[in-house]
């Protein structure tokens, strides 16, 4: 948070210790009357004069503050608890409760605010305790919706995801992570409502609708002041100017909050890039960390269904890793995303099953998935600043990630924080612990992330384009920090990316995608040495090499996931395309030892 | 060969963000001289936020430098008049990253690239409609292409459109920043063969603005490393890659993934990360994570000096 605006917090603070010391000021009564004196001017006993029956008016106008700002304060509060729940509850469960939330709120939208507080207050009778749920009734609409509208963008940021990454439940996800998330709007929501309430309430007591004589209040003030107009113009003056400087430190309060709590750069939503790619195999496994068999992702499209992910296999041993590396639409990410049990709404699997040490995660319910998730199985995302939750402490997020998992006392898991901190190489961990997600580089920052994925001791941990957004050299640092965490913890290191060099730095294996299928699987320095898919082989040349040939392209472009090729995906863009291509669908076949490959004529000359 | 764009001593410092402008300037760029050469491509490679966007920039004259000054065939962009500057801007074109915010969704591609000839009224309006055919026909796509909108081409499509955009007003100066690293590697290739060919057909000299090492030795003539707004080392790409002096440079191409680890560079791991540019080290700004580093660093800046193969560092050999 920037700078708070102290200046009108203090103005504001003022008004309200001064409303609320009214019964011990010493002030003269506000309702006695003193007829005699009526409309007297200013003097020693009555400072500000007396009114229309000699009620003393410095009193009536501090008194009429009172009533003021606590009208205005329970009817903002009461409207933000009610406003907010519905907001939140809406846009988070969305389906019905999306529907009966927000709808509700649009008919109350369709009254002038004056018009349904008129309503109201006829139809109950005028007073304080009518007033109170007649203001909260007319702000509800503007807190559910920016409630709404922060939950609805909150959604979709990859720190939420994350959350559930963590195995969080919705409940913790509402309250722990998207409420902080949407605490700055609703704080200037508030402000402003209360605001707004003064004026409203001044308004309908003006008119008779609102606080009920004798008690005093600034709209009965400057009605009662308009018929003495001619007589005693002043009596006018003290509750308008009461009014306006309340009002206006309100709206400075209202500024200077909007601008503390305004989102920091590191808020910035990333759109996920959903259609990515997976994984091969086909080896033997007695021991496989993940044994995936078979996966096939439906997705629903207004064109019908696609598949962007068909028939994959693959496996993954511990202290091993397997890239997964494809072009942008290959399937890689759908892939980790069905296995983690994470896929969008749209998204099923159809087919397949995927083992983690012998337990299917396609067949698990969403209550065990939650509780493997961020333990047994564990990812690390491209854009760690959007998937850390930009509210918290570093310190603060990576226990929770312990304690989401492993009860254990707060201070504990502070220390284990601060040891894993230490273990992913962040210098200083010991103030890092209490630095914000902005505070940090984005190095540093998929360190945090890396440090939290290993937390619980992951068996398989998942690394979707996890260096992608980094510079080399610190690209270089997180690489060597992955390799030594898988080796030193026997992690199955599932690492997702579009990098040819990088999956040569980092993979034991690595097994190619293209447009949805598993093209060619086995030993990294094999496949690249010599390569048996054509779409291997032309993706190697279009890599450039320092001391190589220049890089060549590969001509057209990938099928659409609704217009795939009847025969080999790839023969369209394939050199070596003969016509049975364009008609036989090729199988994954073994082609040596621990490799396999999807194409026809692999080993024709 | 003479020299088509030159720049001296260029410095731009970004006044810092906050309330009445409190903390420190952003030093974006500082004391950078270079030059390009008519038909010659200058790769200019560096870490995020080392500046060199920022040089691109300056080098179009779309922002005004805090020091020094550019020269473009022999006229100064501070000073020229707004006339001739319009004809200078018609000559300097520049090629963004993002093949999908780069082109405006609502106007046929055609629209586009014509704007190009509109604005600086270049050709009769009847004749525009083939130049623009034209012009798709050299970038690899095919002239009915012009009355699609820019969501009905991939990625490596509209690339090649923002490409013969830039060329629609027959530059000779083309600042390239980042054009092909929002592409999949197959496409990268394409479109990095279609710079080669436009250049060596049209003689465009160019500014190769890029993050990837093996590309801009494909790529470029010469080459510049940039790190905290300055250039460390400068010189033909076979020399600077072959034989890098300054210590920075060494360790870039070290840190760089390569297909073939077994034939990479020994790793050179640099410790920590880059220093915020709004508060660069004193002395030479690499020393924080130079290996090499002495007290000597700490104390001024080792000015970039060489013939033909420039280093700034107090140790290169
Ligand atoms: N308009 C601006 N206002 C303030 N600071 C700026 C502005 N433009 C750039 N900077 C800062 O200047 C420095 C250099 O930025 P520049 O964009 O030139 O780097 P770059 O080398 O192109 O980085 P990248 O590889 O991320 O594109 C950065 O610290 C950046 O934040
Ligand atoms: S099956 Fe045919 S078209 Fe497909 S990759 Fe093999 S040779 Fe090419
Ligand atoms: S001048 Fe000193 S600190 Fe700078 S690069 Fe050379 S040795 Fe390193
Ligand atoms: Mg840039």
């Amino acid at each position: 948070m920037r700078r708070l605006p102290w200046t009108p917090i203090a103005a504001f603070a003022l008004i309200v210790v001064i409303a609320l010391l009214a019964p011990w000021l010493g002030l003269a009564n506000p309702v006695s009357m003193d007829v005699p004196h009526r409309l007297a001017g200013p003097s020693a006993a009555h400072w500000l004069g007396q009114d229309e029956f000699g009620r003393d008016v410095f009193a009536r106008l501090i008194w009429g503050a009172r009533v003021s700002l606590s009208v205005a304060v329970a009817a903002a509060a009461l409207a933000c608890v009610v406003g907010t729940t519905l907001g939140v509850v809406g846009g988070f469960l969305r389906g019905i409760a999306e529907i009966l939330a927000l709808r509700s709120i649009d008919v109350l939208l369709c009254f002038p605010p004056l018009l349904l507080a008129l309503l109201v207050v006829t139809l109950l009778g005028p007073g304080a305790t009518t007033l109170i749920p007649v203001l909260a009734l007319v702000y509800l609409p503007g807190f559910t919706r920016v409630a709404y509208a922060g939950v609805l963008t909150a959604r979709s940021q990859d720190y939420v995801e994350a959350m559930r990454v963590l195995g969080a439940g919705k409940s913790r996800i509402m309250l722990r992570t998207i409420l902080p998330n949407i605490g700055g709007p609703l704080l200037v929501q508030f402000s402003l409502a209360m605001a707004a309430a003064v004026v409203l309430e001044s308004g309908l007591s003006f008119l008779g609708l609102g606080v009920v004589p004798p008690a005093p209040s600034w709209g009965l003030m400057i009605g009662a002041a308009r018929a003495t107009m001619t007589q005693a113009p002043l009596l006018l003056l003290w509750p308008c100017l009461a009014l306006t400087a309340t009002i206006l430190v309100m709206n400075a309060l209202c500024d200077g909050l909007r601008d503390a709590v305004d989102p920091h750069p590191a808020y910035r939503p990333t759109a996920r890039r959903l259609l990515d790619a997976l994984a091969p195999g086909l080896l033997p496994t007695p021991r496989a960390v993940l044994d995936l068999r078979g996966l096939t992702v439906e997705i629903d499209t207004p064109h019908g269904p696609i598949h962007p992910v068909r028939d994959v296999s693959l496996q993954v041993f511990p202290g091993e890793t397997l890239a997964i590396v494809g072009e942008s639409g290959s399937g890689k990410s759908v892939t980790s995303l069905a296995i983690t049990g994470l896929l969008p709404g749209a998204a099923r699997v159809i087919s397949g099953a995927a083992c983690l040490d012998g337990t299917d995660l396609l067949r698990l319910s969403e209550d065990r998935l939650r509780n493997l998730r961020g333990a047994a199985m564990a990812m690390v995302f491209q854009d760690p600043g959007s998937s850390l939750n930009p509210v918290h402490r570093i310190g603060d997020q990576i226990a929770e990630a312990i304690i989401a998992h492993r009860p254990m006392p707060r201070a504990q898991a502070t220390s284990a924080a601060l040891a894993l901190l230490q273990r992913v190489g962040i210098p200083d961990p010991a103030r890092r612990l209490r630095a914000f997600p902005h505070e940090l580089s984005g190095g540093m920052r998929q360190r945090v992330m890396i440090a939290i994925a290993i937390a619980n001791g992951p068996r398989l941990l998942i690394a979707d384009e996890p260096t992608t957004a980094l510079d080399v050299t610190i690209q270089a640092q997180v690489l060597d920090l992955l390799a030594d965490l898988k080796r030193e913890r026997g992690l199955a290191l599932l690492f997702i990316t579009h990098s040819l060099p990088v999956v040569a730095e980092i993979a034991d294996r690595v097994a190619v995608m293209y447009a949805g299928e598993i093209v060619e699987t086995g030993p990294t320095a094999e496949v690249f040495l010599n390569p048996r898919h054509p779409y291997t082989a032309a993706l190697l040349r279009s890599a450039p090499v320092e001391d190589g040939p220049a890089p060549e392209g590969i001509a057209g472009v990938v099928p659409p996931p609704t217009a795939l090729p009847p025969g080999c995906i790839f023969a369209p863009r394939c050199d070596r395309a003969a016509p049975v291509c364009t008609t036989t669908h090729p199988a994954l076949e073994a082609a040596g030892e621990g490799r396999a490959v999807r194409c026809i004529r692999w080993n024709q000359p | 060969m003479s020299a088509l764009i030159t720049a001296t001593g260029l410095t731009k410092h970004f006044p810092a963000g906050g309330f009445l402008g409190r903390g420190r300037a952003v030093q974006a760029v500082t004391d950078v001289s270079l030059t390009v050469a008519r038909g010659e491509t200058l790769g200019l490679v560096g870490e995020s936020g080392s500046g060199k966007s920022t040089v691109g920039r300056l080098l179009l004259g779309l922002l005004p430098p805090s020091a020094g000054h550019v020269t473009f065939d022999g006229a100064d962009l501070a000073t020229a008049r707004a006339g001739d500057l319009r004809t200078l801007r018609r000559r300097m074109q520049l090629v963004f990253q993002d093949p999908y915010g780069s082109l405006d969704p609502r106007r046929s591609v055609g629209a586009q690239i014509g704007d190009a000839l509109s604005i600086h009224a270049l050709l009769p309006r009847a004749d525009r409609a083939p130049r623009v055919a034209a012009l798709l026909e050299q970038v690899g796509l095919a002239p009915d292409h012009a009355a699609r909108y820019p969501h009905q081409f991939s990625g490596g499509q509209r690339q090649r459109i923002g490409i013969a955009r830039a060329l629609a007003s027959g530059p000779d100066f083309l600042v390239a920043d980042e054009p092909v690293s929002a592409l999949d590697v197959s496409v990268q290739a394409q479109v990095l063969a279609l710079l080669a060919d436009l250049r060596a057909r049209l003689g465009l000299a160019m500014l190769f603005i890029s993050h990837d090492l093996p590309v801009v030795r494909h790529l470029a003539d010469r080459v510049a490393v940039m790190y905290l707004g300055r250039i460390m080392e400068e010189g033909p790409v076979a020399a600077v890659f072959a034989r890098p002096r300054h210590p920075y440079t060494q360790a870039l191409l070290s840190a760089a993934p390569s297909l073939h680890p077994e034939r990479r560079r020994t790793r050179i791991l640099l410790q920590g990360e880059p220093p915020s540019p709004a508060n660069p080290p004193s002395g030479c700004v690499f020393r924080t994570r130079c290996p090499l580093a002495s007290s000597d660093c700490a104390h001024a800046a080792p000015p970039l000096q060489g013939a033909g193969h420039r280093v700034a560092c107090f140790k290169a050999e």
